[in-house]
């Protein structure tokens, strides 16, 4: 009961702070540029919009509504309150869950009803909900980290330097085929070509399986020993 | 009447800190009474109301909650007790009304929001932003916040910084009205005006110490000079005067001095809370520079 009222308040409050109308207004230039697109090169960058979506906006939407809570001492109200840290964190992960949803359906109705592309929607919504966990954890743990949320937007570069580019770079193939699995290390790359399977529907199963169980121990792990510890630390002095 | 907490030798030092915040400090807070916990900026009272709110959880010594460890306590500690922070805490793009039914939902005993917000002459601006809010009606309305479950013991950190006398004098009486009925107040300030009107009993906390815990009434017997102070006309100059207030009425130097001389102010001069403050804890009040 807590978590759901807890949720709905952070979904109030994503859109009153316009965190949530950002990520949709982000999604609807997706779309325009989709609008002018063939369909074969849609296929192609479609996953990607929506990969920007899950694995870079999440993260950032994470990062404002951290800092802007820190700012009003709202973490410290919530702590008093006969709610855990634990379901605080579980509503805000949903939170961010929403608007990585929120992407793929938009970008999956424009691919239909512009160029009436249809895939496989259960499909593409579990390995948001993978993606969307994984890079949620990655949001915190960076928010956690820094100090304020430019500092945060530094670290943010840094980690996107180290496994974003690198992913970019494999896609556009300036690093060879043979390190495909080495690649999959990456969150970003992982979660790029569970999408980009999803999307496409032409994927390697094995490589997929990896990174599904990949991202799904990796948000377990991070959330277990880096955020609910940092969390517990930090709502208490922010 | 029971004990509401019951602290016994609380130690804290903050991770970044170098000594100790707290120095191993001993009170009891019964049930029924407000206690006021007293000291100059920076002597650990926040800190101090942060443990017993179990936000700070890594200290040292004992404290109790109504005979129970408040280690053992878990999240329903939290639908008995109700806390206004140091700074008022709450969504700004959310409205008055908003933030207050945001948090009453997670209460199982709920006070009634329209009530209190009219007490505290909020009700009016219910429907705008906090964040326009000025800094008096954040006070209140963290306030009432605070009272949102019918707690069963209020925690009040600074609670009239930033009130004019008009609401300082509303919230004191609502205060003082939530004791009557029963409730039990942990007051954290540096007003001495607080805590003489409010407080049934105060400790003074001094650079993480507690150096005397006591009523305000025994602290003015203790330090307190009585005295009658006269300022009168002699010869077109100012002069004053001051008795002892034992044994006024026959004190033949006083009375020939009213009847003799024109009077301009008499007071008696007890001392003050604020000079018992000082000569407690040796620290000058600085109360406008803490203002946030
Ligand atoms: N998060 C923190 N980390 C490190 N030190 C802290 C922290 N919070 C407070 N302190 C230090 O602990 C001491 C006690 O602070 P506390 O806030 O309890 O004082 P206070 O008595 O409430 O003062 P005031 O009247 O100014 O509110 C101070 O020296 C302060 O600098
Ligand atoms: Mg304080």
């Amino acid at each position: 009961m807590s978590v759901l009222k807890l949720f709905s308040g952070e979904i109030i409050r994503l859109v009153k702070y316009k965190i949530l109308p950002v990520g949709v207004a982000t999604t609807a230039i997706w779309v325009a540029i989709l609008y002018f697109l063939e369909p074969r090169e849609e296929l192609y960058l479609a996953p990607m919009f929506i990969f920007i979506d899950v694995g870079a906006m999440s993260i950032l939407l994470i990062g404002a509504s951290h800092f802007l809570e820190k700012q009003e001492g709202t973490i410290k109200s919530l702590m008093v309150m006969p709610v855990t840290k634990r379901e605080i964190l579980i509503s805000k992960t949903a939170a961010s869950m929403v608007l990585a949803l929120e992407s793929a359906v938009i970008t999956a109705a424009a691919l239909y009803f512009i160029h009436k592309i249809t895939l496989n929607y259960a499909l593409l919504f579990l390995f948001v909900i993978i993606a969307g966990a994984a890079h949620a954890a990655i949001g915190f743990v960076l928010s956690l980290i820094g100090r304020d949320f430019t500092s945060m937007l530094g670290i943010m570069a840094a980690y996107m330097f180290i496994f974003t580019i690198p992913s970019i770079f494999y896609s556009v193939g300036l690093i060879d085929e043979k390190y495909k699995y080495l690649m999959m290390v990456s969150p970003s790359h992982a979660s790029n070509e569970l999408i980009r399977a999803a999307v496409s529907g032409e994927y390697e199963t094995g490589l997929i399986i990896a990174g599904c169980v990949y991202l799904i121990l990796l948000a377990a792990v991070l959330f277990r020993f880096a955020v609910y510890p940092m969390f517990k630390d930090k709502a208490v002095r922010g | 009447m029971s004990v509401a907490f019951s602290v016994q030798d609380l130690r804290f030092k903050y991770p970044s800190a170098k000594e100790d915040t707290l120095k191993g400090i001993s009170f009891e807070v019964k049930e029924g009474e407000i206690f006021g916990l007293l000291g100059p900026s920076g002597a650990g009272k926040s800190t101090t109301q942060k443990i017993l709110i179990k936000l700070l959880e890594d200290y040292k010594g004992s404290v109790k909650y109504f005979g129970k460890d408040l280690k053992d306590l878990g999240k329903s500690y939290y639908e008995e007790i109700g806390v206004g922070f140091e700074v008022p805490v709450h969504f700004s793009k959310l409205t008055a009304l908003e933030n207050l039914k945001f948090y009453s939902g997670f209460y199982k005993s709920k006070a009634d929001i329209r009530e209190l917000m009219e007490r505290v002459g909020l009700w009016e601006y219910r429907d705008k932003k906090v964040g326009e809010f000025s800094k008096g009606m954040k006070v209140r309305l963290n306030f009432v916040r605070a009272l949102l479950n019918k707690p069963r013991v209020l925690f009040l950190d600074e609670v009239t910084n930033g009130l004019d006398p008009k609401n300082a004098r509303i919230i004191k009486d609502m205060i003082a009205e939530y004791r009557k009925d029963g409730g039990t107040v942990f007051l954290s300030t540096h007003l001495m005006n607080d805590v003489e009107q409010l407080c049934d009993r105060i400790a003074f906390c001094v650079n993480g110490s507690l150096v005397e815990v006591s009523t305000p009434r025994e602290l003015k017997l203790k330090y307190g000079k009585r005295e009658v102070k006269v300022e009168y006309n002699e010869n077109g100059n100012l002069s004053t005067a001051v008795f002892s207030l034992d044994g006024i009425g026959e004190n033949e130097e006083f009375v020939n001095l009213l009847k003799s001389k024109q009077i301009e102010t008499i007071h008696s001069g007890e001392t003050s809370m604020e000079e018992i403050f000082i000569i407690v804890t040796g620290v000058e009040l600085n109360e406008r520079t803490e203002a946030v």
